[in-house]
């Protein structure tokens, strides 16, 4: 989000879902979109029917990339240098739509700089991807109109995540491929919400709409209405927070909706930060294993017992409505919260959840019309500034939120660990189809949990081969943190030198061994690249427990089976 | 056993008012939403009767997404069972055919006491289809829009009067008491009859013969990569299992009440489109492959279900035309078998 | 004597004088007698046949345990040769730990018997091979112990019977009972051993070195699907007749009555069309 509002001055999906059909070239780097949002895949598939050309960038060889026309299959963190070789072949053959980069957008001398010299030889050494392959892309993205980028955590989940970002916003601002339908620039949200959450204000340093915490008008305006004075201070990321605990300056910690026990890298960290803790609260809807050290545990309401609103990738938000009766006394978060409040001496006086709409739609430009009563058929797309407003479909339309659009000179460097001798792959983490997040809610599903029973590591079979494992077998995966034992699963789908492990299984938990790195603006964690190595797993003699067929007399009766010749007929 | 009677519009809530004092009257209803659903009905007006012919499902009231079969405890077990009485009203001919293929398949030589429990006490009063989608298909496979028996009732709209014909005994036994409403059909009924069932035929969109696809595929002229190409496209969601209104499978979970000896064995809608569904114990996996798994539930419904009841496993209703993310659904892939050469 | 009708006592309780069953999943609770451990995860359970219970070779049950699920599991008993119904069971999943647990005394739930029986009448006065690998042996061993006790009525019998290790051996005493009756048998490992003195190889490899005739010989096969794939392929190729070949499969199943789904292979359902098929009719699918 960090990298995308410093680009354009808000961070959302630029088009909606319904325009990516009549796309002509759709690029999705860092996305495992039919896995991970099969509905938009489906859209995907829809324009590659439709004669569109698709282009995915990603190291693994996953079902969406087995349907483009172009797969480039980078290494794992050197996204940045992918895409200055992709600028440098549009800027070097005339592609760049300079009218727009004129009209709309500012700094693009410092950045042409710094991209001139990634040429696409530069980055074939440092992504392994073919120059050649780096300029047809170029030249397939840049000349066609109605072209679309998407990009998920493969992107974000980097110590350079806002610098892929920033990159990825260049590309779109030098080819002029944003402001118009089936033009854009689009990051694929993943959990249900997780757009309507960074919306209202669940970020540290923004109010709800992405109002600054450090803009004296916006505080104002939100001292007001909630009569109170408030800090000037961005919070503390979710990192911070832990280091900070562990350092035993934070005493306690309220935990809603999260599983930082499986979902954060380096867990024994975590829970080491967590046990540092005077008092922890977690409110959930299921016990997980962050609730398992909590003092109290606030028991919450599942989507479908309770009213309220739901933000898709598209800005849309839309509104769910209770289904069936709470039970075991749970309550809906915002109800758990007010009565928090009132508790503490705060009257918040909420009786619904279309109240806590309204005052949203107040207090925050981009939601000003969003209202409950207007949300009964398919929702609105934010942004909606009053309650006459249709809904935006695609943004940025004439000028870029922020007014011009900035491009920033990026240039590459490393990922935080690289491998060695001793640790000679790249591991990078994902997701799986069947499971969702850390199985808190998909583990209690018998035929979710079916499908994907345990954790496995994808690696390349010239890498098996030559440490010595076939598919089934177990390994040990050792990085500097730690080691976990998972099964070898041997694809093609991961290239040499890079293995693959999903990180939702607590009996091989991944980010027991994943790298605490994290970016150093937006403060997400480096999931996809650390150094690990691969150690197979041999059972020792002694561990197969000895058995009394083992006996010499247990022996003997089945060696006297050939040596009693004179067996009655 | 058939007969054919007629019933003014103007009567049709009072008769059914009436056979909701015996059961429990389900119909297709607007949900808050505005999804269509077959529910419980509570003012008969609001029933949805004109509703595109494949958005609800009966299929959830035979053979349940979740059924629990047995309660167990340290002092026994016990089965709930279901005795409820239903009246379903508004399902097509098509969800009518897909009726009569899960009794083939839950009857037989091991009766399904569950699946015949729920079958015994529901009545239908399906409506002769007069607004298919244009995802239906039923017209090729003689499994709508109107039928010639199968039915308890079926109700043909003639503008101002619905011809009802009467199928079975317990479609009788819909009708018995109510020969104040209902009077003998006249020859203006029957040519109305005729030009309504016209004029639904002329409303399809898509002519499919799947008998050219299975003599196709009986000939040996689809080779394997025909299923890899479908397959490739497969996004495992398994919406064409759970929609459709005769695939069958279940999966059987024991859940238990927290850690303690009591709960309930149930079961639950399973598809033979997710990989574990094959899976043994001990980590066996049979099916692995998504090309091996599309293709066995394609064979299934057209070579299979003929080979053992003479009729395909598929009633042409379309919904895993809406669903199928992949665009594979039966539909496509059997218009484009019938192209292939 | 040979030729002699042999009889056949196939009952089958579950179902009603109407030809149906009442329940069809209801499982009928039997106790636990003996529980034999056979190696670190095979145990021999015994449990009381119920009364007007009956069976044949080659048939299984649906086992289950409340809490834990159903299993199927063949029965490795003999009509008329046990009292009892005896299941060997691997723990290898949910149910089968659960069944591990029960100790003398306890109860499991039972449905059936289920499934098709071993068609050993056609091979009246034959002679016959048994091929078996690892827990493959105990459904065959019901039928061994029907033909043994027949003696007359068949040709001569002999098996050979792939194991992991020596410490995998299944059914030991029944082994050296069965070669005391005169079957020839070939017990096999798949790697060296210390202190084994027998053979070290595949099943496939010893096939054919016993006094059977192939081409007049019948064979009951069972094992991993790999093996029997092998086996069948190799009887075949060496001559035997491929109507002669049988052998029985295992599936994943929840139902065992042809319902659930789960065991569909090729338009036939392995728990009511098998679990015991003729070579001809696997050829034809893709899988053999």
């Amino acid at each position: 989000m960090a990298g995308l509002a410093s680009a354009f001055g808000s961070g959302a999906m630029t088009n909606s879902i319904s325009e990516i059909a009549d796309a002509r070239v759709i690029f999705v780097v860092g996305s495992n979109t039919t896995e991970q949002h099969p509905m938009i895949a489906m859209h995907m598939l829809e324009a590659v029917d439709r004669g569109a050309t698709l282009i995915v960038a990603d190291p693994r060889k996953t079902q969406i990339a087995a349907f483009a026309h172009t797969h480039l299959r980078q290494r794992s963190g050197t996204d940045v240098a992918l895409l200055n070789g992709i600028m440098n072949v549009i800027i070097g053959e005339g592609l760049v739509d300079i009218n727009f980069v004129r009209r709309r957008t500012e700094n693009f001398d410092e950045f042409e700089k710094v991209v001139k010299r990634c040429t696409p030889e530069v980055a074939e050494k440092i992504t392994g991807v073919a120059a050649s392959d780096i300029q047809r892309v170029a030249r397939i993205y840049a000349t066609e109109k109605r072209s679309m980028l998407f990009y998920s955590m493969g992107i974000t989940q980097h110590v350079t995540g806002v610098d892929n970002v920033r990159s990825c916003a260049n590309l779109v601002m030098l080819t002029a491929h944003i402001g118009q339908p089936m033009t854009g620039l689009n990051p694929l949200r993943g959990q249900n919400n997780v757009q309507g959450a960074c919306d209202m204000g669940a970020l540290p340093d923004v109010y709800s709409g992405y109002q600054k915490v450090a803009d004296a008008g916006a505080r104002k305006k939100f001292e007001s209405a909630w009569r109170r004075k408030l800090p000037s201070a961005p919070g503390m990321t979710m990192i911070d927070m832990f280091d900070s605990a562990r350092e035993g300056k934070l005493k306690a910690m309220y935990i809603v909706g999260e599983n930082p026990v499986m979902s954060d890298p380096d867990t024994s960290h975590v829970v080491e930060a967590i046990r540092k803790l005077d008092f922890l609260v977690v409110q959930d809807i299921f016990m997980s294993e962050t609730a398992e050290l909590a003092d109290v545990i606030l028991p919450a309401v599942t989507f479908a017992e309770k009213d309220g609103t739901f933000t898709n990738t598209e800005r849309r938000v839309q509104k769910v409505r209770r289904a069936v009766r709470p039970m075991y006394g749970a309550m809906p978060d915002w109800k758990i919260i007010s009565e928090l409040s009132k508790k503490m001496g705060y009257e918040m006086g909420y009786r619904a959840a279309h109240e806590i709409m309204e005052e949203a739609a107040l207090l925050t430009p981009v939601y000003g019309g969003i209202l409950h009563h207007r949300l009964d058929a398919f929702g609105l797309q934010w942004p909606c500034p009053d309650a006459d407003h249709p809904g935006t479909s695609f943004m940025h339309r004439k000028k870029f939120a922020k007014g011009l659009g900035t491009f920033n000179p990026i240039e590459f460097t490393p990922p935080e660990e690289t491998t060695d001798m001793a640790y000679p792959f790249i591991l990078t983490t994902g997701r799986l189809y069947f499971r969702y997040h850390t199985a808190t809610m998909c583990g209690r599903t018998a035929t979710l949990e079916r499908e994907e029973p345990e954790c496995f590591v994808e690696i390349n079979p010239k890498d098996a081969g030559r440490i010595g494992i076939r598919s089934g077998n177990s390994v040990k995966a050792v990085s500097r943190r730690g080691e976990i034992v998972v099964k070898a699963f041997v694809t093609d789908r991961t290239p040499e030198g890079i293995v693959f492990i999903p990180f939702h299984f607590r009996e091989a938990a991944v980010n027991l061994i994943t790298s605490p790195a994290v970016d150093p603006v937006a403060k997400i964690p480096e999931f996809k690249v650390c150094a690990i190595n691969l150690v197979p797993v041999i059972p020792k003699p002694g561990e197969r427990p000895k058995n009394h067929y083992n006996r010499k007399e247990d022996l003997k009766i089945l060696n006297e089976l050939y040596e009693e010749p004179e067996v009655p007929s | 056993m058939k007969s054919d009677l007629v019933l003014s519009k103007a009567h049709l809530s009072y008769w059914l008012r009436q056979l909701r004092k015996e059961a429990d009257l389900i119909g297709p209803l607007r949900s808050t939403d505005g999804d269509i659903v077959f529910s419980s009905v509570e003012n008969i007006h609001d029933i949805v009767a004109d509703c595109p012919a494949n958005l609800p499902c009966q299929k959830e009231f035979l053979f349940p997404q979740k059924e629990e079969m047995y309660k167990f405890s340290p002092k026994g077990t016990e089965r709930p069972g279901n005795h409820k009485k239903r009246v379903i009203f508004g399902i097509r001919s098509c969800d009518v055919s897909a009726v009569g293929l899960m009794d083939t398949f839950y009857g037989g030589q091991y009766e399904d006491d569950f699946y015949m429990e729920r079958r015994k006490n529901t009545f239908f009063i399906s409506i002769a289809c007069n607004r298919p989608d244009s995802s239906c298909f039923c017209i090729g496979l003689g499994t709508g829009p109107f039928l010639k028996e199968g039915f308890d009732i079926q109700l043909t709209d003639l503008g101002d009067r619905h011809m009802v014909q009467v199928g079975s005994a317990k479609g009788r036994q819909m009708i018995k008491g109510f020969d104040h409403i209902f009077r003998r059909p006249k020859k203006a009924d029957y040519d109305d009859q005729y030009e309504a069932n016209l004029s639904s035929q002329s409303k399809f969109e898509k002519r499919i013969t799947l008998d050219n696809v299975r003599r196709k595929i009986l000939a040996g002229k689809v080779p394997d990569s025909f299923w890899e190409g479908v397959a490739s496209r497969c996004f495992q969601c398994g919406g064409c299992v759970y929609q459709c209104p005769v695939c069958t499978c279940f999966n059987v979970v024991d859940w238990k009440d927290g850690g303690a000896e009591k709960g309930i064995r149930m079961r639950i809608w399973d598809g033979c489109m997710f990989k574990g569904f094959t899976k043994m114990a001990g980590n066996v996996w049979p099916a692995e492959q998504i090309a091996a798994r599309t293709k066995r539930w394609y064979f299934h419904k057209l070579l299979y279900w003929p080979e053992q009841s003479g009729k395909f496993g598929c009633v042409g209703c379309g919904r895993c035309t809406i669903t199928c993310p992949g665009k594979i659904d039966m539909a496509t892939v059997a218009n484009r078998l019938e192209k292939k050469d | 004597m040979k030729n002699t009708k042999v009889h056949w006592t196939c009952k089958d309780v579950t179902r009603k004088k109407n030809g149906k069953r009442g329940e069809l999943y209801a499982p009928v609770m039997v106790r636990v007698l003996d529980v034999v451990e056979m190696t670190p995860d095979v145990k021999l359970i015994k449990v009381e046949k119920p009364k007007g219970f009956s069976y044949s070779p080659g048939q299984f049950l649906m086992v289950s345990v409340w809490g834990a699920g159903e299993a199927p599991i063949s029965i490795t008993s003999t009509e008329g040769v046990h009292n009892e119904i005896e299941l060997c069971i691997r723990k290898v999943g949910l149910v089968t730990s659960a069944l591990h647990n029960l100790k003398p005394g306890g109860l499991m739930g039972v449905r059936g018997p289920l499934g098709n029986r071993f068609p050993v009448e056609m091979a009246l006065g034959k002679d016959i091979l048994f091929v078996a690998g690892g827990i493959g042996l105990a459904p065959l061993r019901a039928l061994v112990n029907f033909v043994l006790v027949r003696k007359g009525d068949f040709g001569r019998a002999a098996m050979i019977y792939g194991s992991r290790g020596p410490s995998e051996v299944l059914f030991r005493d029944d082994l050296k009972g069965w070669a005391a009756k005169g079957m020839d048998i070939t017990v096999t490992i798949d790697r060296k051993a210390e202190g084994w003195r027998q053979n070290v190889g595949l099943v496939t490899e010893f096939l054919g070195k016993q006094k059977i005739p192939i081409k007049e010989g019948y064979a009951f096969i069972c094992g991993p699907h790999i093996m029997i794939k092998n086996v069948m392929r190799d009887l075949s190729l060496m001559g035997m007749p491929t109507t002669h070949i049988v052998t029985t499969l295992e599936a994943h199943m929840k139902c065992g009555v042809g319902k659930c789904g789960h065991c569909y292979m090729d338009g036939k359902y392995i728990c009511t069309d098998g679990p015991v098929f003729e070579y001809p009719e696997l050829k034809k699918s893709g899988a053999f």
